[in-house]
This record gives C-alpha cells, structure tokens and sequence, in this order.
C-alpha cells in the first residue's frame, strides 16, 4: 500500500456527476444564491418595496460614539441580515458535504469580525492610515491564522471560492450587459495576449530549469489563467505527479498574496486611472480572490480620490479582464495541454483520449449566473431614463445588491487570511519558484504596457 | 493495432471505478495543503479528477490504465 493509499479514507466507488453537478459543485450554489438573491430583489422592487433594510452596511463615522450610535439602532437589521446568510449559507454547504455544527459556529465568528473590518474600512481617517478593508481582512485573517493558530474545524465555513463566486454573480447585476458586451472582446483579446505570453515563459522556464514538463504546464496554467483553479484543472488533464499540484499551489499562492498589497500601491505610484489600474490587476494577479482584494482596494482608493476615475471601474475592468477574458478558457487549456500530453510528451502508465467534452465539464459555471444577473437587471430596468434610473433604481434595487456584494467580498477575503497557514503549504523548491518568477515578472511588464498604453483609452472610459 | 496499457485498462474500467482512485472533495483538500485557500475542491474547473495511489498521479476520473482494480 502507497502513503497515498493510507492517507486518504476508502470512499465507495463515485458515479459520474452529470445532473448532480447542480448541487454538488460550488459553481452551481453560487448560482442559485446570487440569482435567488437578485430575484427576490427584483420582486420587491416591483411592488414598491426593497431588500434595503436587509442588506445594511456600517455608515460612515468620525468618532466612536458615532459609530456605537449607528450599531444600537441598527441591530435588528444586522441580526436579521446575519440569520438570511446563515441560512441560505447553511443549506448551501451542507448540500455541498460540510456539517452544520461545524459551519454555524465558524460563520458567527467569520461575521463579527467581518462587521468589525466592514465598520473600520468607514472610519473617516482610515483611508489615511490605509485601512482599506481587503487589505486589514486579508492581514487580521492571517495574523489569526499564523501567529494565533484556530482549530482545523472552523475551515468549514471559511470558503474563499464559494463567498467570491456568490458575489461575483451579484456584481453581474450591477454591471450593465450591454458593457460586458461593448468591453468584453478587447478583454479577451487583451487577456489572450497575456495568457499565452505568460503560460509560454513559465512553461520554457521551467523545462529550461530540468522541471518535469507536466509540472511546468502545471504551473504555467497557474500563472496564466486562474491561478490555483487553473493548476489542479491542468494537473488533472495532463496527469501529473502527485506533488506536482501542491508545488504549483504554494508557488501561486505566495505569489498571489503578495501581489495584493503591490499592485494596487505600485499603480497608485503610477497614477494609473481606477479603470486601467483594474485591467492591469486582471491581468496580472493570479487568482480571482486575490485580484478582487486588490481591485476592491484600488476602487476604495479611487472612492477616496487618491486615484482618478470611480470604484466601480476599477472593479468592473479587473472582472471583465480576469472573469471574462482569462477564466472563462480554462477547457480549452485543458483539453489542448491534454492533447500535448498524451502525443508529444512522456508516454505513461496511465491516461486516457483527450475528450472536447471538457471544455465544458472544467468551465467555471459561476460565470453563466454572473451573465444572467446582469442580463436581468439591464432587462428589468431598460425602460428608466438616467434620472429615474439614479432615483428609483439605484438606491431600491442595484445598491442593495451592491452592498451585500460587497458583505459576500469580505467574507472571502477574510477566508483567505484564515485559511493560508503559511507553515503547512508543500515545500516548493527553487526552480519552480524561479519559472513561476520569470513568468510572472514578465507578465506583470506586458500587463501594464497593454493597460496603461495600449488599450489605455478603453478602460479610463469603461462605465464613465 | 498494438495493444498498449491504456487500452486494456479501457477494456476493464476507468479510474473512478478504481479501488486506487480517489476524488472526494474533501480528502483532496486535505492532501492539497492550501488548495482550499485560493480555490477548492468542490469548484467546477476540477470536474470529477483525482489521486492514483497505485501510480502516484493526479489523474481524471475517466483515464485508466492496465493495473485497474474494481471497487
């Protein structure tokens, strides 16, 4: 028996998901949530009413007495908005395999300091002091996690990809479709550019370096498409060892991280517009929860107006560049690196014919309810001239999903603070840290040309 | 055409029906130190793929090989 074979528990013999994909894949509940909740949202709005009271967020203060004032006669919303996302988050996860005694006590604990960030970010000095929230939920989840330690348990209800996922479906109903449509191709086309750049100086890096070519893929995908999802997509398709995933794992997360806190200062220091400091972000972070901590922080710097342009571009550029134009491709890398495998490189024990199929089993479904949100909103909402649209549809309707977008925004960025225990990720050596490097730096440059330069025009007028 | 390993492992079965085979979401993560920290297990882009504990690989659900073993 391997040490594979004794580490992982005998499971019975799993049957092909098909239709159970529906509510066994986290894609699909991201779906469910964030259409539900735009549903219901809409259903209000018709008949004059709004989830507004539900979706409640601290106010902005000065002092604390303000701020304690805000909070005491504010508390029933705020109980009432904790029981709706305990309860939909329950019924959720549980579906999803999680245990309920689990998930319960880990999310009252996610919410209150969730709440504590939320109120921070509000302070009227803390853009000063650069409290923006991604970055402080990001450094507090850490700090618990790393220098505090928490039981293994409360992991169950801090879920990077599920928060991140419900909340990009949300943003789609505030981003109009007719912008998805009008931006989306130069999206592709830029994110195409820098995908393929960056796979191929990773992957040559890396085999340069004496890498196993399997890995170097591995990590290349890592680089250029989704980060982490990307990495075990493309492990799986070309069969890679199994340390191979855990190094690309490492590699991308430490890298992922760290480009949190540099992207959005360095394109500060660059004067970068909020729009091209989001594309530059989507091109150049390496996971989707990564890059909306530092989208969210550079939108939060242009709220503040140390940047030029508005939140919302800097937001809506990073999920067009890294939503629409790199994630939605990872199939395809998938099924082509599947083909490069198993008839240009080593041979193997084991594998199977590349099927097209995949295309579609390995597409990240999330991005049909991020499509489908938007499309109902500018459908519903298509008869409001700009005035009607800013009194009535605006404050009843898109804001409150904004708002408990941005609840289901720091939920995962606390997640990845409390769920990345630097001391437990696998030892990833220095080539593969190298290739990754090369890559990155490489992407980072050619990102910023695209951006800042090449398609400067399209992303300072994206949402204006 | 020559017979190779993968096409008798076609012949018998594919690795999710492999008592070497493992996917469950959550043994996975356990196995994939940070895997759950910027992704998960449970995402749609891993479809059904897992660990060989026979070959040491991460492989699909429907690859298979000649050391096939039913559950």
């Amino acid at each position: 028996m391997t040490n594979i074979d004794s580490a992982l528990p005998r499971e019975a013999a799993p049957q092909p998901l098909r239709w159970r994909e529906l509510w066994l894949k986290e894609d699909w509940w991201a779906i469910w949530l964030g259409l539900g909740i735009v549903l219901v949202a809409y259903v209000f709005f018709a008949n004059g009413a709004s989830i507004k009271w539900l979706a409640v967020t601290p106010a902005k203060w000065s002092t604390l007495s303000q701020l304690g004032a805000h909070f005491a006669s504010n508390y029933l919303r705020y109980v009432a908005q904790f029981i709706a996302w305990l309860a939909v988050f329950t019924v959720a996860l549980t579906a999803l395999g999680y245990k309920a005694r689990e998930f319960i006590p880990s999310f009252v604990v996610l919410y209150l300091i969730s709440v504590l960030i939320f109120a921070l970010g509000q302070w009227d000095k803390a853009n000063t002091y650069n409290l923006e929230p991604p970055l402080v939920a990001l450094v507090v989840g850490l700090a618990l996690s790393n220098v505090f330690g928490l039981p293994r348990w409360l992991d169950a209800g801090f879920r990077v990809e599920f928060y991140i996922k419900t909340g990009i479906v949300l943003l789609g109903a505030t981003l109009p479709f007719t912008l998805i449509v009008w931006a989306g191709p130069v999206a592709i086309l830029q994110a195409s550019i820098i995908s393929v750049i960056t796979f191929l100086a990773i992957y040559y890096a890396g085999v340069k370096l004496g890498l196993d070519r399997r890995l170097a893929a591995t990590l290349g995908a890592g680089g250029a498409v989704c980060g982490v999802s990307a990495a075990i997509a493309i492990a799986g398709a070309v069969g890679a060892k199994k340390d191979d995933a855990p190094i690309a794992i490492t590699v991308v997360i430490v890298w992922a991280i760290a480009m949190i806190f540099v992207l959005p200062f360095a394109a500060q220091a660059l004067h970068l517009h909020a729009g091209v400091g989001g594309a530059w972000i989507g091109t150049s972070e390496f996971a989707d929860a990564a890059g909306f901590a530092a989208a969210q922080t550079y939108g939060d710097l242009a709220s503040h107006g140390a940047v030029a342009g508005t939140s919302d571009q800097a937001v809506f550029a990073y999920t067009l560049m890294k939503v629409v134009g790199r994630d939605v491709w990872i199939g395809i890398w998938a099924f082509v690196l599947a083909i490069v495998a198993t008839t240009r490189w080593e041979r193997t024990e084991t594998g199977h014919k590349p099927e097209a199929a995949q295309i579609w089993w390995r597409f990240p479904k999330f991005v049909i309810g991020f499509l489908v949100a938007s499309l109902i909103v500018t459908a519903v909402t298509a008869g409001y001239g700009l005035s009607a649209f800013n009194k009535e549809v605006v404050p009843n309707l898109v804001g409150p999903i904004k708002d408990l977008r941005t609840w289901a925004f720091i939920f995962c960025f606390l997640s990845i603070g409390l769920t990345t225990r630097f001391r437990e990720l696998a030892r990833a050596g220095a080539k593969p840290f190298l290739a990754f490097s090369v890559g990155a730096v490489i992407n980072v440059i050619v990102g910023l040309l695209l951006s800042a330069i090449v398609f400067a025009a399209h992303w300072e007028n994206l949402a204006r | 055409m020559a017979e190779t390993a993968i096409t008798k492992g076609q012949r018998r079965g594919v690795c999710a029906q492999c008592m070497h085979f493992r996917n469950d979401p959550a043994a996975l993560e356990a196995a994939f130190p940070g895997l759950a920290s910027l992704s998960s297990a449970r995402g749609s882009v891993r479809a059904d793929d897992g660990l060989c504990a026979r070959h040491e690989r991460y492989l699909s659900a429907r690859a298979s090989c000649a050391e096939f073993h039913a559950r």
